[in-house]
């Protein structure tokens, strides 16, 4: 009896067991469904979704920041990706510096002169200039880092940016040695830079990672291991304390940094991470205080706005998305073909919708530059239902018809949903509107490049991220002989424009011819212009003296934490 | 003993053959991969490309950039990393290792203390609610995939809660393992589980242990003394690789939590066209999981005294 009574009593315990376990598995799943459910439909009923608006800033002087991926190399002379300048700059001064807004301030040289004719530069260095272990930084850094840059034994990849000044090009083809360089230090505080042409914007490539001076002792001692910590000597507001490949960088206040009694932060931490997902998320579990472009997936922008108010900084940016053509090849040897391609793109569609307002629709090549007027075809200003028929006529006068449509592959790069429904967006447009048979095609990244440069593609997605505020980085794309012209866009208009804006040291003048070959690349569209990429960043609202600019850099020593009354 | 010595010696040389052909395999299917890893959208001019390619030895032939890169090897060097510059492979892999080790680590012994105790609670308690409940409950955890089951731990205790950070390594401290280890070894939890008990309760229907219980036995000594060995054969045997798929790390728990382990490097070496940091990464799996076959089978046979090394 005592028997049964315990097997009784241990099958209702059972039971109670298992409808507690019943219940915990069903209670995970609901969990587990509706959370799924609330980060594929960002858009969606996301409002019980809480996000702090007022976070809590940290106690100290600290700055937490992304960077898309870890740096290849910490050195300037070899570094080739936005994510290393990111940290360079930090580490790092040039001759010319960036204020918050992106604008060329002086550097290590505290003022210049420019002979005449715009082909001489003397630098005045700065005494109190410091490299990071309390060295004088002089005139002869500059001169070392520049020789090293063009010396082939460096095997600079970026090594032709220094090709504006006399000699470059011929030091790293190996046909003189790099002592022949236009660079003279005349004293130790007065550098002489000599240059090829005259190029106004000469000082704002100074403040560029592969201007940089480099501290040769160390380089000498440590050769290819002087970039880590702490070998790495910069002269920067910042130096390098710790570094973890795709781990994080400790940047620490560099004291002997000329300026930094201005520096606020005492520590920078920058995190190296591609996932846009993974940034969102750190971002809003308060671990980041600074999430960099691109910092969430685009799926998500309208609840961010909706949650996060002016944290969600989306500001115009220094490059365009479009489409190459083999323009001396059938197809796209005819211009009739491009330029009907082009008009039968609704932007406004393709930005607004598609692009979730992350990008800016693109008519022409040059996106917002201070002081350049944009040129825009005429055809912009036409009811979209005007541009159809020129579109149509010019399709059936290139010789297509529905019939006979223009059957072609479209080369696009293995990447996000985003990116793929943009290009399909794109196809359906110029079937509906045209009757086009543009069939997508995606490859790996590495693979593309390939094709792209033999040739084997005659449609592909391109873009383009400025070097330097001037319109000859973006036009130089089509310049006949250049490596990047992939096009092989050789208009002779387009080109003497080109040279004569080239040779010209006034910026007056060249903006205007740079307008008047902008306006030739509008009539003969070598490319289909599609978007201007915006910044889109997240701030934490206790982060000050950080501001949104074209070329999105932001220098840690301007930023500070503002302290929690301060708000 | 002498066997046992006899037996890991010809094991291991036996193994030469097989990573030999593994390396071979690699180096000549990354190479046939179009794109290389100085390759960028900005082209370089072409004597710039020389002088990279000369620096790396790319323009040698490519049997002798092979038996150099055999060379090397046999002397514990796996040449420097092309896409991190003056950084050398195997620095990457002494930084991503023991990061891997860590979290695996942590995810392994988690799941062992958690699954094995299931499982074997489960085969006891045969077709009860102890039984259903945590099976169903791990065949969730099988199905449900650690790329959801990362993002959803993310959301709870790092966004909503602020308990754990959302990713990080923060050198190693506790708090930065504990969302990605369990992300990782919930699932190895679930397999545990019921390995064990299907184990278990085929041991327990096997006459011996009838034969132990008939002998008056308590039901104690029956499990632990007489069940216990045989039913962890086919969990040493599921260990082998999955203590290797575990330690080497799952990428996309790397990934999530931005963890700097040499599954990342992996992935983007391939992508980055990386070949030497591919190379030596392929190399590091391989011998792990030869390694650890080996030493499931050796365990095998010290729980097994039927097995026999020869």
């Amino acid at each position: 009896m005592m028997c049964c009574n315990r097997v009784a009593v241990k099958r209702i315990s059972m039971n109670r067991v298992g409808r507690w376990l019943a219940v915990v598995v069903l209670a995970t799943l609901t969990t587990m469904l509706a959370a799924c459910s609330a980060s594929q439909h960002g858009s969606g009923p996301i409002h019980h979704y809480q996000v702090s608006n007022q976070p809590v800033p940290p106690a100290q002087q600290i700055f937490r920041r992304t960077i898309q991926s870890s740096p290849r190399t910490l050195d300037p002379s070899l570094s080739t990706g936005v994510p290393a300048t990111n940290v360079l700059e930090d580490l790092f001064e040039g001759l010319t510096s960036i204020d918050p807004s992106a604008k060329v301030v002086p550097g290590v040289a505290k003022s210049w002169t420019i002979r005449p004719d715009g082909k001489t530069y003397v630098f005045h260095l700065r005494h109190d200039a410091r490299w990071s272990n309390g060295a004088p930084v002089t005139a002869k850094d500059f001169v070392y880092a520049w020789r090293r840059e063009v010396d082939p034994k460096t095997a600079a990849q970026y090594a032709e940016a220094l090709n504006p000044i006399v000699n470059a090009a011929a030091i790293i083809s190996a046909t003189l040695p790099p002592d022949k360089l236009g660079v003279t230090a005349l004293d130790p505080y007065t550098l002489q830079v000599k240059l090829v042409a005259p190029t106004p914007y000469f000082l704002s490539v100074l403040s560029n990672t592969y201007y940089f001076p480099l501290y040769a002792p160390t380089i000498r001692k440590w050769a290819v291991s002087w970039t880590q910590p702490p070998h790495l000597i910069g002269n920067g507001a910042f130096y390098l304390k710790t570094w973890m490949i795709n781990g994080h960088l400790t940047l620490l206040k560099n004291p002997y940094y000329w300026g930094a009694k201005k520096v606020r932060l005492q520590k920078v931490i920058v995190y190296p991470i591609s996932d846009q997902s993974s940034i969102l998320a750190r971002y809003l579990a308060d671990d980041l205080d600074f999430a960099n472009s691109p910092a969430f997936p685009p799926s998500d922008v309208d609840w961010l706005r909706h949650s996060l108010g002016s944290q969600l900084q989306i500001a115009p940016y220094y490059g365009n998305g479009f489409l190459g053509m083999l323009v001396h090849q059938p197809p796209f040897n005819n211009r009739d073909l491009r330029l009907a391609l082009s008009m039968a793109l609704d932007r406004q569609v393709l930005s607004n919708k598609v692009g979730q307002g992350l990008t800016v629709p693109a008519y022409s090549l040059m996106p917002p530059l201070p002081g350049y007027t944009q040129q825009v075809p005429v055809w912009v200003s036409w009811p979209f239902s005007k541009r159809l028929t020129e579109a149509r006529r010019l399709y059936h006068k290139a010789g297509y018809s529905a019939k006979h449509p223009l059957r072609v592959r479209l080369l696009y790069p293995t990447g996000g949903p985003a990116q793929r429904h943009f290009m399909e967006a794109v196809t359906t447009m110029w079937k509906q509107n045209l009757g086009a048979d543009v069939v997508l095609w995606n490859e790996q990244w590495k693979v593309m490049l390939q094709d792209i440069q033999y040739k084997n593609a005659k449609l592909y997605w391109s873009a383009w991220i400025g070097d330097y505020p001037d319109p000859f980085t973006f036009m130089q794309q089509f310049q006949k002989g250049y490596a990047m012209n992939y096009g092989d866009f050789d208009y002779p208009a387009y080109q003497s424009l080109l040279a004569q804006a080239q040779a010209d040291p006034d910026n007056h003048t060249r903006y205007r011819l740079f307008g008047q070959a902008e306006r030739v690349l509008n009539a003969q569209e070598p490319f289909i212009p599609m978007y201007f990429y915006t910044s889109d960043n997240l701030v934490k609202p206790y982060v000050a003296g950080w501001k949104a600019n074209i070329l999105d850099r932001h220098l840690a020593q301007y930023i500070y934490i503002r302290k929690h009354q301060e708000h | 003993m002498a066997a046992l010595i006899r037996y890991t010696l010809k094991r291991l040389l036996g193994a030469i053959p097989t990573l030999l052909i593994i390396i071979t395999l690699a180096f000549f299917l990354l190479r046939a991969a179009p794109g290389g890893p100085f390759d960028m959208q900005r082209a370089m001019p072409p004597q710039v490309k020389a002088n990279i390619e000369h620096m790396y030895h790319l323009d040698e032939p490519l049997w002798q950039q092979y038996l150099n890169y055999l060379d090397s090897i046999v002397h514990g060097n796996f040449g420097p990393s092309f896409v991190y510059r003056g950084t050398t492979v195997n620095d990457l892999i002494r930084q991503g290792f023991p990061v891997d080790l860590t979290i695996g680590g942590l995810a392994l012994l988690g799941s062992l203390l958690l699954g094995v105790p299931i499982g074997i609670i489960a085969a006891l308690k045969q077709n009860s609610a102890w039984d259903y409940g945590p099976m169903a409950t791990a065949m969730l955890g099988i199905s449900i995939p650690n790329f959801v089951v990362a993002p959803l731990l993310i959301l709870v205790f790092a966004v909503q809660l602020h308990w754990l950070p959302a990713g990080g390594w923060g050198h190693g401290r506790l708090q930065y393992l504990i969302l990605p280890s369990i992300s990782l070894g919930l699932p190895m939890v679930a397999y545990m589980a019921r390995l064990m008990r299907a184990s278990m309760v085929e041991v327990l229907n096997s006459p011996f242990i009838r034969t132990a219980r008939a002998k008056g036995l308590p039901e104690r000594i029956v499990i632990w003394r007489h069940a216990m060995r045989p039913a962890l054969m086919p969990l040493i045997s599921f260990l082998g690789p999955a203590v290797v798929g575990i330690v080497t790390g799952s990428i996309v728990i790397e990934q999530i939590f931005g963890i700097p382990g040499i599954g990342r490097f992996f992935v983007n070496g391939a992508f980055n066209r990386d070949y030497t940091l591919v190379m030596g990464v392929t190399i590091l799996y391989g011998m792990l999981i030869i390694l650890f076959n080996l030493l499931a089978d050796i365990l095998y046979g010290v729980l097994d005294p039927r097995v026999r090394f020869e």
